[in-house]
């Protein structure tokens, strides 16, 4: 399924994103943790599909019970202890719950990011910091044109002088550090060189004119400003939660959280919606596409 | 109205007496089409480059440019990057940005256009230049070709009164180059933008160009309609002559009465013109003898059903290639791009190993030779391009360089590079910094180190890309040379001239494999849209004829026919 999220502003992806990734990391609530976790495995599923699958089942669940088993070997801290390790050190089930929260702290938030990097692409990260510092977001386009280019460059020296006998893969290890260094100066002298004719071709359109403008191929439309509407009501509704304790856990010395209320159940609704916009507005999206096309 | 007018200019770069450029006096009109052609180094660039003050080298400067009835120097920044466009040889330098979008509106944020604004101009370049399909792609994705009309379209999204081309198709295969010299007639033909370019390729700049200004030496010598130019340099029996189009010269050749033919439809209707409707056609049998050469015991180069692919699951880009070099050959191999030209030539070297089939060099596999085996006294490569080989400050450096660790005396090594510096003609280039030399000395230079390894087999992937006439001649004297002297050559290239002139066979190469492969002339012969222009001129008389020489040779003979 195509993801319609990223299609929105990148100001709306940037804003979710920093929303998500702290909430999951400030807020240990177990209802909260599990909405993190199953609206980012969700998200992540719906980009990346089977590989996100495979990706979640071979790495994150391992890491995630190894981190949780871990911790109450080496935390002994909490009052119910449950039984006492050869070592003679305590297992308790502070310890336990606390590991099993961090554990799932830790992997939403790797999800979060993977994420993040199939969202966020280059060209909107550029034109966040754009708005920010324009000529930053120049460098970094710069930047991302001439690292694909060296390499491009580099391949093409090491294979002239591999003709010649002179490649990094050839000769001894004197040999070959000398050949290494050899093409890194003649990958200087060629970026050197070639840098000029670059330099021409910006000055001869008018780079260092004053009054520079930056364009981007984003623009902030109705859509947009919806959502960032609605997403900053859910986050005012989570935040309030915040202040009223409702989203917080004490672990040690023994646990402590707020109970369910109906002000909690709007908090964890509210925080539900805000985690799974993206899967939502797609699913929304694929409803309506389905309906106009049985319509035709 | 005028656009430009140089008023006695002359330009010496600094610590040289030499001046470069010496009492030009030259007026532009608006909305013409000017050809600029010479010699490398004859002062094109030079010239071309007074023109924006922001590009101007450093050096000393007598006389005034007038732009738009103005002081060049007078005229502010932002009305010379916007009214006046760029476009330099290298397509890749030229691109500063990531994304073709970004790149269109690089010129216009530098000006400080609003971005509505940008919206609308990118938008009608993109439209315009037909880049829609890649506007959203990374520009490293992008072919040769693309990237150059990227750079067109960039500038021409400022809105520029007068564009100015320094060779921009000199690193673009010819299908390429047609098109965006294509591009750059409907600019001057449907915008009505003045347009002043340098080129090589002149057979298919000439018949649109207004006027065409010939340099030599920092001078103008010729400066007139392309026919008129084309007259005077053949009066003045000049070099550059010799870059004009087949049709023109062969005019020439037989004693050139009337106005030249620039065009292969114009040079088909002078043929006919003189030859008269004389409906005897002049068929001769191509001389058997000619090129087949008794096949040695062994062959320098075999492949044997080779099949090669990049990636496990890519497409296969070499096809069940089957062919055979012999010694001594001179082989041209020649075909579009992505046609598995280039790959072919790494399978020979060993770079790539084939999955299937086999391929041999003097009966030895070359992936499982040692390099050091491999590439000294036995296979020669010269890169595509010749700066991927130089590593140091001077020539002559360099080319002790590549003697180092092969344990000679000194005089053995100097003896060495002195063999090969006066085979290519390097005498007076030593003690210069490879990278300040022009394109076809550096090619000179990278040949001079490959030849210090004294290969028997020479590889030669696009050598005379980005080469003047004159530059080439050079280059096709040495290799014959080499040739004579029993290395067996081949050669992968895009230029048909080339191959037609000096190629001894050639071979041609489509969807991954070898579609045929004859002696040059018989090759050429065959074809009837991919040879010569000359063949293509002449072909529906002699369609043997494949040089410029052949068809004189023949219309000579013909007319004298005619006249006993």
């Amino acid at each position: 399924m195509r993801d319609v999220f990223s299609t929105y502003h990148p100001v709306v992806n940037f804003a979710y994103f920093t929303a998500m990734l702290l909430f999951s990391m400030i807020f240990m609530h177990p209802v909260f943790q599990v909405i993190a976790l199953i609206s980012a495995l969700a998200y992540s599923v719906l980009l990346k599909g089977k590989s996100a699958v495979k990706f979640h089942t071979l790495y994150m669940l391992p890491l995630l019970l190894f981190m949780a088993v871990i911790n109450p070997a080496f935390n002994h801290a909490g009052v119910t202890i449950l039984f006492y390790l050869k070592s003679g050190n305590p297992v308790t089930l502070e310890s336990i719950l606390f590991g099993a929260a961090a554990a799932c702290m830790f992997v939403t938030v790797i999800v979060w990011f993977s994420c993040y990097n199939a969202v966020m692409t280059s060209d909107k990260f550029i034109y966040l910091f754009g708005k920010i510092l324009p000529s930053l977001s120049l460098i970094f386009s710069m930047v991302l044109r001439f690292v694909p280019r060296y390499i491009t460059q580099m391949k093409v020296i090491s294979s002239a002088q591999k003709c010649i006998g002179r490649d990094i893969s050839q000769g001894n290890v004197v040999q070959r550090a000398r050949n290494g260094i050899k093409i890194l100066s003649i990958m200087t002298t060629w970026a050197l060189e070639n840098a000029i004719e670059t330099a021409d071709s910006m000055k001869s359109r008018g780079y260092g004119l004053r009054g520079r403008t930056s364009y981007s191929i984003f623009r902030l439309d109705r859509r947009d400003r919806i959502m960032l509407a609605l997403m900053s009501t859910f986050i005012a509704f989570v935040l309030i939660g915040a202040v009223m304790g409702e989203n917080t856990i004490r672990f040690f010395p023994s646990v402590k959280m707020s109970g369910i209320t109906p002000m909690s159940i709007a908090v964890y609704t509210a925080y539900f919606l805000l985690c799974m916009v993206p899967v939502l507005v797609t699913i929304v999206e694929g409803i309506k596409w389905k309906f106009i096309v049985s319509k035709m | 109205m005028e656009v430009y007018r140089i008023e006695n200019v002359s330009f010496a770069f600094p610590g040289q007496k030499r001046k470069a450029l010496s009492h030009i006096d030259l007026t532009i009109q608006s909305g013409e089409f000017i050809t600029l052609c010479g010699k490398s180094g004859c002062g094109k660039s030079t010239l071309l480059r007074q023109l924006k003050t922001v590009l101007r080298p450093h050096g000393e400067r007598e006389g005034i440019v007038y732009f738009g009835g103005r002081h060049l120097d007078e005229a502010d920044q932002r009305t010379q990057a916007s009214k006046i466009g760029f476009v330099l040889q290298n397509p890749d330098n030229q691109i500063v940005t990531d994304k073709v979008w970004h790149e269109l509106a690089f010129g216009l944020e530098s000006l400080g256009v609003d971005p509505s604004s940008i919206r609308l101009r990118v938008a009608e370049m993109a439209s315009f230049f037909g880049i829609q399909a890649w506007y959203h792609r990374s520009v490293s994705e992008l072919s040769g070709g693309q990237k150059q009309l990227l750079n067109l379209a960039s500038i021409m999204a400022m809105n520029p009164s007068v564009l100015i081309l320094d060779e921009p198709t000199s690193q673009l295969d010819p299908i390429a180059a047609a098109d965006f010299l294509e591009t750059v007639k409907r600019i001057n033909r449907d915008l009505g933008t003045t347009v002043v370019i340098t080129e090589h390729r002149l057979e298919e700049l000439l018949s649109i160009s207004d006027r065409l200004i010939v340099m030599e030496e920092g001078r103008i010598i010729a400066d007139e309609t392309p026919v008129k130019a084309g007259e005077m340099l053949h009066a003045m029996n000049h070099a550059m002559f010799k870059a004009m189009p087949s049709p023109m010269q062969i005019a020439a050749g037989m004693g050139g009465e009337g106005a030249f033919p620039v065009t292969v439809k114009e040079g088909r209707q002078w043929l006919d013109a003189l030859l008269g409707d004389n409906p005897r056609e002049y068929h001769e049998e191509l001389k058997e003898a000619d090129g087949k050469k008794e096949p040695a015991a062994r062959p320098a180069i075999a492949f044997k059903d080779v099949w090669f692919k990049y990636e496990k699951h890519g497409p296969d880009v070499i096809k069940d290639l089957s062919f055979e070099v012999q010694e001594g050959q001179f082989y041209c191999i020649v075909g579009g791009n992505g046609t598995g030209k280039t790959t072919t030539l790494s399978l020979i070297s060993g770079m790539h190993k084939p999955y299937r089939g086999k391929v041999h060099i003097s009966g030895k596999n070359p992936a499982k030779m040692p390099s050091r085996e491999l590439f000294n006294q036995y296979l020669g490569v010269l890169p595509q391009n010749p700066q991927t080989l130089f590593v140091k400050k001077t020539v002559e450096e360099d080319l002790y360089e590549m003697l180092s660790g092969t344990g000679m005396t000194n005089e053995e090594k100097a003896e060495k590079v002195g063999v090969v510096v006066d085979f290519a003609e390097l005498a007076p280039l030593l003690a210069m910094h490879p990278y300040d030399l022009s394109g076809g000395e550096q090619q000179r230079a990278a040949l001079a180190k490959v030849l210090l390894l004294e290969p028997k087999i020479l590889l030669l992937d696009e050598p005379t890309k980005g080469l003047d006439g004159f530059f080439k001649e050079k280059l096709a004297g040495l290799l014959k040379k080499l040739n004579a002297a029993g290395v067996t050559i081949v050669m992968v290239s895009h230029d048909i001239e080339f191959c037609a002139k000096h190629g001894e066979i050639c071979a041609m190469f489509f969807d991954g494999s070898m579609i045929t492969s004859d002696s040059a002339k018989a090759f050429f012969a065959g074809n009837s849209f991919y040879t010569t222009a000359a063949n293509r001129m002449a072909r529906h008389r002699w369609s043997e004829a494949v040089t410029i020489e052949d068809v004189i040779e023949r219309c000579k003979a013909t007319s004298l026919q005619a006249s006993v």
